[in-house]
């Protein structure tokens, strides 16, 4: 993992944390359980069949629930109510809510429409939308719901949709069917009782994985015959996936791997055979069939239900990420609180003067202007109320509801870019960069720090075997035989090699201690013996060390009835019963199989990271060893230590004993099959080091600083202690100071604590995590924002990501190009909106100290409503999509480009202030010019004069043009969008006020636009006025352009001399200390 | 992996211009010529602009006379207003030191007269104005109905504030002889307001049409009386009453009152000399602390004879100059040390 501060300062700082998913080390303790008794809360009794199982005592049926999935969130009836409710909780709704039951409630000066129909438009769109999404997800759901599945009941197979299976029936499901709940394995239709299947469906994964079934009862392969099936099956009561609850993060490391094992399950089963005897065998995820996997290359198989419905993994895990909310959203939410305060302001400030100002009765009542009875016996009290309520709503419009809308629908087809851009397009997985929310695209121009995985995301996650170590003796580059092939560089193995038979158990280990398997084309089995042989596995190293075991001769051929076959340098076949796998995992980081050769030995070969196998074998072996290790580790290699042990047949007794005894416990069984893995492991001879290269993106790189995972464990964990924190501040002090710093071997939870420590750092930078794991899905869940690489480790990763591309490489675009428009466009936005209904509001504010603050509105309340929605909107719209204030080359090719966007910059207080100032000069100059223009006697050479309305209405014509025209100032990329769109929505202006103006309209009471608009323009004067006012607004916003050009010309020149004498100075030809990965270029990035 | 070319088609994004923003764009740039010569050319348009301007406005005449404190006697009387029914005249002698050529208009200007408050700009009734319903009063409030409930015409606050003083301009030749200038009470509306938004109801008798109504609680004679001679000046249409129902922006405002019939002696405008304002005064401003002016003024092509228009003009044209001066000399500066720094 790798964090990059993109543009704190310079140097660049550079820190790497790095894990290997192999050698990653065990951290935190699994917080310990009182693993004794057996609690019967947490667990299930589901009958086989339901047929109950005499001798057991009372049978209680246990409710579960049915085989529905529901996950769409509204029903018909519920629709209206549910959605509008989720809707309203969001404050902006709310706000706008208020204000317009305000309008409908209190006689206010504009009419509820113009608050109420925007209001409803937003409502109606997002309900639309949602109400769309929610019939999508219903289609889906009847789609698996009703689908056919087959159940045995009372010995026949019987036809039902999905959603009838109840929780212990026995399902049919035949090849190529998906499964319909989870179910636990029973017979399928091979002798060995092993079934194939595929999770594409949810995780992307598609080798075939093999699942077993139980062993008694392998041989009910009928519909009758498992109907006699008598059986009580015990397990868990359903839980999701550990990994996704972030809140209980302590446990992330139990994380299963998914790639070996599938989700986290225990259970045991009791077949009551005809004697009423039980025999118990342990269930584990290898008996778990998963609702939403499919059944491969078997024809058909036999499970019982034992999760169904919203109960299954899949429904558990089925849950909305936690929202993350990006800067600029937080910064809305605080310009939202400003204006909200100038708003309240100005309602108080006009209340106030209003009764100053009526204080003398000639203000208060003149003659002109009687008041009704009605106002005269309302309490004053009262009305001074209802009139902070009117001015509140005349003003209401300096928060828009618009913004919200439009910056929605920024996101939303603004994210279309980045699945669009074709230079993400990978050809090798045929597929695209894919987003998975809209939400945080402008937080991809504000990234701080990079946190990376190494494996498979610097690296291609390709490996290659490049030598191997046998008792200290090195082998490397072979093609032909062992013999005679040592190498005679180093000063250990000169002329020196092993002993032959140390050779052999060597590669006989790099054979049989894996979990490869062999890809079953159609043909029969000894073609795959003779062609090439494809090996899968969920890990590449894997692959890679029996492949550089072939090249000395020794060849996996894969499995056979539990007895793994390999060929030897001879070309003979040996075999060995594979008795029991003792599974990698990131906390033991190591793996294990106790075999069994023909002649009957028992070997355990364990291969696994240095740290996790030096301590467990003899230490006078290590030394040789590990000065291998350590050189081939210093070159950037994976390693990976190789032990064996000889069993003895009654050490074996026990071990198996234990073994099976730690697999049927219910509770706690992770931890038991640790502890006995743990007492296996021990005592074992070295037999040597392998290295595998994972071959790497980019260049080289350097780091300031390296710490591993048990170093970082000290000063991450150590809790309650007052020391730990000072560590923790000295450690991040550190990493401050570096370019880079590398963490190596980490679980998973490590990673995301580094997140989290750094997110947390003063001015809370933003955190970027990059990783194709689902070992880096806490990370990529915890940081800001999550990228995924579509990468060979499964689609974990990219399926928890916000973003996901398919490599690393991808990055760089996606930051510099894509994230600085987004965040420069989205900015823009932001600032353009509050400011365009400043303008428009304070003319109005000004005119109350006019009309004696009676909430007289300056305009005509279609310009009310239809300022927002239809005269500005959309060509901010199309700005905020399509501008490039500097093109795309430019922006990924200079990163210096990308710091000065950092830290939110547009959004900071300074640029808000001058918005806001050039804002209120603007709808000053609006409001003062056109007072001034009013003072003359007529401005018309035929004396007519004008009114109120055509007051507003000049001052609103200035308003729409200078705020459109200082978009187009601001616009650096015209295409034809934008010229349509700007002038177009000038156009409609015009357009829209003859065609309001020109007609006496039959539904409004007042008709007092009527011709207003034609009449103005009628006025030579009030041309050549709207012409200067536009003008003078906009003058100060020219000039700034004009100097702003200047001052950037002669920085460019600037910037060239300097980027001139930068490479002189060029880089420090240090070595690389470990690892080759970022490219020249993105080390500034 | 079966799937064939097709599917890897489907997957790769569309290379469109618009999908991978490459749509072809102009992009400003600013070169040192344009944007001087564009700033050269603004600045001589404004200040062009801006000294026409000025020349014409002021070739226009104004007089405002206000009468006020002249008439102080009258506005006592009027202070109180049980005196509705007295009549008070009020005369205004003033001297004209040039003649004031082509057009005259005459306005009324009152001050402190807010037409524009909230609720004075709602109460009105557009049905009623429009002749389709003469009883439709519901947004007069509160003056819909007289106190015998019978709906008042016209209804609302603009309509019974109407300002009914009435104004005579007379030339003093000399001691003895005066000629009432004739004045036009036509022409003062905006066309689409006197022919389409104020209509009377379609009968021939107006006093018919209007029975079963009240006239407003201020006016001294109902709408079908405001001017018996003209019958398309009277009722709804009379001129005077709809340049009164456009409500004003600001509490001080000027209206159109009559504009200079050029006949005879008039011919050419209103000569030098002594007038007189004769003044029939009924509008009560000092109950508000408001005051009243008559005002006489000729036009242009530009309006009245306000300098805002063109001083704003010349002020933005200089500005604009002196703008383009300092970015010219910020050029030359920067452009004389690219020189140095290439030669170096």
């Amino acid at each position: 993992m790798e964090v990059t501060p993109l543009h704190r300062s310079p140097p660049a700082r550079l820190l790497e944390l790095l894990t290997h998913p192999q050698i990653s080390e065990a951290v935190c303790a699994p917080p310990s359980q009182c693993a004794g008794e057996e609690k019967r809360v947490g667990t299930r009794t589901v009958f086989v069949g339901n047929h109950s199982v005499s001798g057991t005592e009372a049978y209680v049926a246990q409710r579960f629930c049915d085989n529905r999935i529901v996950s769409s969130k509204y029903t018909l009836w519920n629709f209206l109510p549910k959605n509008l409710f989720e809707q309203f909780r969001r404050i902006a709704n709310f706000y706008f809510l208020i204000i317009f039951l305000v309008q409908v409630t209190v006689d206010t000066p504009t009419s509820p429409v113009t608050s109420g129909l925007p209001l409803f438009f937003v409502i109606t769109v997002t309900a639309i939308k949602q109400g769309y999404e929610d019939w999508l997800r219903h289609r889906a759901d009847n789609e698996v719901n009703k689908s056919t599945v087959y159940i045995i009941e009372n010995a026949k197979r019987v036809r039902k949709e999905s959603e009838k299976i109840k929780v212990g029936d026995v399902v049919e499901v035949q090849a190529d069917e998906t499964f319909p709940c989870d179910l636990i394995l029973l017979s399928s239709c091979t002798t060995d009782g092993t079934c194939y299947v595929t999770t594409a469906s949810l995780d992307g994964e598609s080798n075939c994985k093999i699942h077993y079934a139980v062993r008694d009862t392998i041989a009910l392969c009928t519909a009758e015959s498992i109907d006699t099936l008598r059986a009580a099956i015990e397990c868990e009561q359903p839980q999701p996936d550990l990994y996704k609850k972030m809140n209980q993060i302590s446990l992330v490391h139990y994380q299963p791997r998914i790639n070996h094992c599938g989700p986290r399950f225990v259970g045991r089963i009791n077949i009551y055979s005809n004697s009423l005897e039980a025999v118990a065998r342990s269930l584990g995820p290898e008996n778990l069939l998963l609702k939403g996997a499919t059944l491969k290359n078997t024809e058909k198989i036999y499970g019982v239900a034992v999760y169904t419905g919203m109960e299954t993994k899949m429904a558990l895990n089925y849950q909305g990420k936690s929202q993350k909310r990006s800067a600029v959203e937080k910064s809305i939410n605080a310009f939202l609180i400003v204006y909200l305060f100038i708003l309240l302001t100005k309602a108080a400030v006009c209340t106030t003067l209003k009764y100053v100002w009526q204080s003398t009765p000639y203000n208060d009542e003149p003659w002109y202007n009687q008041k009704t009875q009605k106002e005269r016996e309302t309490l004053k009290v009262l009305k001074m109320f209802t009139d902070f309520l009117s001015f509140m709503v005349l003003f209401n419009f300096i928060i828009p509801v618009s913004m919200y809308v439009t910056v929605e629908m920024q996101k939303f087809l603004g994210s279309f870019f980045i699945s669009w851009d074709k230079d993400f397009y990978d050809e090798e997985i045929n597929e695209g960069a894919l987003v998975n929310t809209s939400d945080l695209n402008e937080e991809l121009g504000q990234v701080d720090y990079v946190f990376t995985d190494k494996t498979g995301t610097l690296t291609e996650n390709s490996m290659e075997f490049i030598e191997c170590c046998i008792d200290g003796h090195k082998y490397k580059g072979v093609t032909q035989e062992v013999d005679g092939l040592s190498q005679t560089d180093g000063p250990l193995t000169y002329f020196d090699k092993a002993d032959k038979n140390r050779e052999e158990l060597f590669l006989r280990a790099l054979c049989l201690c894996h979990t490869v398997e062999i890809k079953t084309n159609d043909a029969v089995d000894g073609a795959t013996e003779s062609a090439e042989l494809t090996y899968i596995s969920s890990s590449p190293d894997e692959i890679a060390l029996v492949k550089g075991a072939k090249k000395y001769g020794f060849t996996f051929l894969g499995n056979r009835n539990g007895h793994m076959r390999v060929e030897n340098q001879r070309k003979e076949i040996e075999e060995y019963e594979l008795l029991h796998t003792l599974n990698f995992d990131a906390v033991r980081r190591r793996m294990s199989v106790i075999v069994k050769t023909q002649e009957g030995d028992i070997l355990l070969f364990c291969k696994g990271a240095d740290s996790a196998v030096f301590p467990r074998v003899q230490n006078h072996e290590i030394e040789l060893t590990k000065v291998h290790v350590e050189r081939n580790a210093m070159d950037g290699y994976r390693t990976l230590c190789v032990a064996f042990k000889e069993i003895a047949p009654d050490d074996y007794e026990r071990i198996n004993r234990q073994l099976i005894e730690a697999k049927m416990a219910l509770q706690d069984r992770e931890e038991k099959m640790e502890k006995v893995f743990d007492d296996i492991e021990t005592n074992m001879n070295l037999i040597g080091a392998t290295a595998v290269e994972d071959k790497a993106w980019t260049e080289h790189q350097e780091y300031g600083l390296i710490i591993d995972g048990s170093t970082l464990s000290l000063i991450l964990n150590s809790s309650q202690d007052s020391s730990s924190n000072n560590y923790k501040s000295i450690f991040l002090q550190i990493c401050m100071k570096c370019t880079a710093v590398l963490c190596c071997r980490m679980a998973p939870l490590q990673k995301a604590q580094i997140v989290r420590m750094v997110k947390n750092l003063k001015g809370s930078p933003i955190t970027l995590s990059i990783g194709d794991g689902a070992n880096d899905v806490s990370m990529i869940l915890e940081s800001h924002v999550g990228i995924g690489i579509k990468g060979k480790e499964g689609r974990q990763a990219a399926r928890n990501s916000d973003y996901s591309v398919p490599k690393f490489k991808h990055l760089k675009k996606l930051l510099l190009a894509h994230g600085h428009l987004y965040y420069v466009r989205i900015a823009h936005l932001v600032q353009y909106f509050f400011y365009k209904n400043l303008c428009f509001i304070l003319p109005q504010f000004l005119y109350q100290f006019f009309c004696g603050f009676s909430q007289q509105p300056l305009y005509d309340a279609a310009y009310l409503t239809m300022y927002n929605i239809c005269f500005t909107s959309l060509p901010i719209l199309a700005y905020s999509l399509l501008e490039q204030h500097i093109n795309i080359d430019t922006l990924t090719s200079d990163p210096r480009l990308y710091m000065k966007i950092s830290g939110n910059a547009m959004l900071q207080l300074g640029p808000f202030l001058y918005w806001t100032f050039l804002a209120a000069f603007e709808g000053t100059v609006f409001f003062f010019g056109t007072y001034f223009l009013f003072q003359t006697a007529s401005l018309e050479e035929n004396g007519k004069v004008y009114g109120n309305w055509t007051f507003g209405t000049i001052v609103f014509t200035v308003l729409v043009f200078t705020v459109t025209l200082k978009l187009a100032l601001d616009t650096r990329f015209w295409t034809w969008i934008n010229h349509f769109v700007i002038w177009g929505s000038l156009a409609f202006y015009v357009f829209f006020s003859f065609f309001w103006g020109g007609i006496i309209w039959p539904f409004l009471k007042q008709q007092r636009m009527y011709f207003v608009f034609a009449q103005m323009l009628s006025s030579v004067s009030t041309w050549l006025a709207i012409i200067l006012l536009i003008f003078i607004s906009l003058f100060p916003e020219i000039l700034l352009i004009v100097l702003k050009n200047v001052r950037r010309r002669s920085a460019r020149r600037n910037l060239s001399c300097r980027r001139a004498s930068d490479s002189l100075s060029a880089r420090p030809s240090v070595r690389p200390l470990l690892l080759r990965t970022f490219s020249d270029e993105s080390n500034v990035l | 992996m079966e799937e064939t070319p097709q599917h890897c088609l489907s997957r790769l994004p569309d290379n469109s211009a618009l999908k991978q923003q490459e749509l072809p764009a102009h992009r400003l740039y600013f070169t040192a010529r344009r944007v001087l010569f564009v700033f050269f050319t603004t600045g001589i348009f404004c200040l062009c602009m801006g000294i026409i301007l000025i020349l014409s406005a002021r070739s226009t005449q104004e007089i405002e006379i206000n009468y006020t404190r002249i008439c102080a006697n009258c506005a006592k009387l009027r202070e109180n207003a049980s005196n509705f029914d007295k009549e008070c005249t009020c005369s205004i002698p003033f001297y004209l030191s040039g003649k004031m050529m082509g057009n005259v208009y005459m306005y009324y200007k009152l001050y402190g007269f807010y037409q524009n408050l909230y609720r004075y700009v709602r109460s009105r009734s557009n049905r009623q104005l429009v002749g389709k319903d003469v009883k439709a009063v519901e947004d007069c409030a509160p003056f819909k109905m007289s106190e015998n409930k019978t709906p008042i015409v016209p209804c609302g606050a603009i309509a019974n504030s109407m300002f009914n003083d009435t104004i005579i301009l007379s030339h003093n030749i000399n001691s003895s002889v005066q000629i009432k200038v004739p004045m036009l009470k036509s022409g003062l509306t905006w066309w689409t307001d006197k022919y389409v938004k104020f209509q009377n109801p379609s009968s021939k008798n107006l006093a018919d049409e209007f029975r079963g109504t009240t006239k407003p609680p201020n006016w001294p004679k109902p709408i079908y009386d405001l001017d018996k001679k003209d019958p398309r000046n009277n009722g709804f249409l009379n001129d005077d009453f709809i340049v009164w129902m456009r409500a004003a922006a600001f509490p001080t405002f000027k209206k159109l009152y009559g504009r200079l019939n050029r006949t005879h002696h008039f011919i050419e405008g209103l000569p030098a000399g002594n007038y007189s304002f004769n003044i029939t005064y009924n509008f009560p401003v000092t109950r508000f602390q408001g005051e009243k002016s008559v005002v006489l003024s000729t036009l242009t092509w530009c309006g009245g004879n306000s300098l805002f228009l063109g001083l704003a003009y010349t002020v933005t044209g200089a500005i604009t100059w002196l703008a383009s001066f300092a970015m010219m000399a910020i050029h030359i500066t920067l452009k004389n040390k690219q020189m140095s720094f290439f030669h170096q």
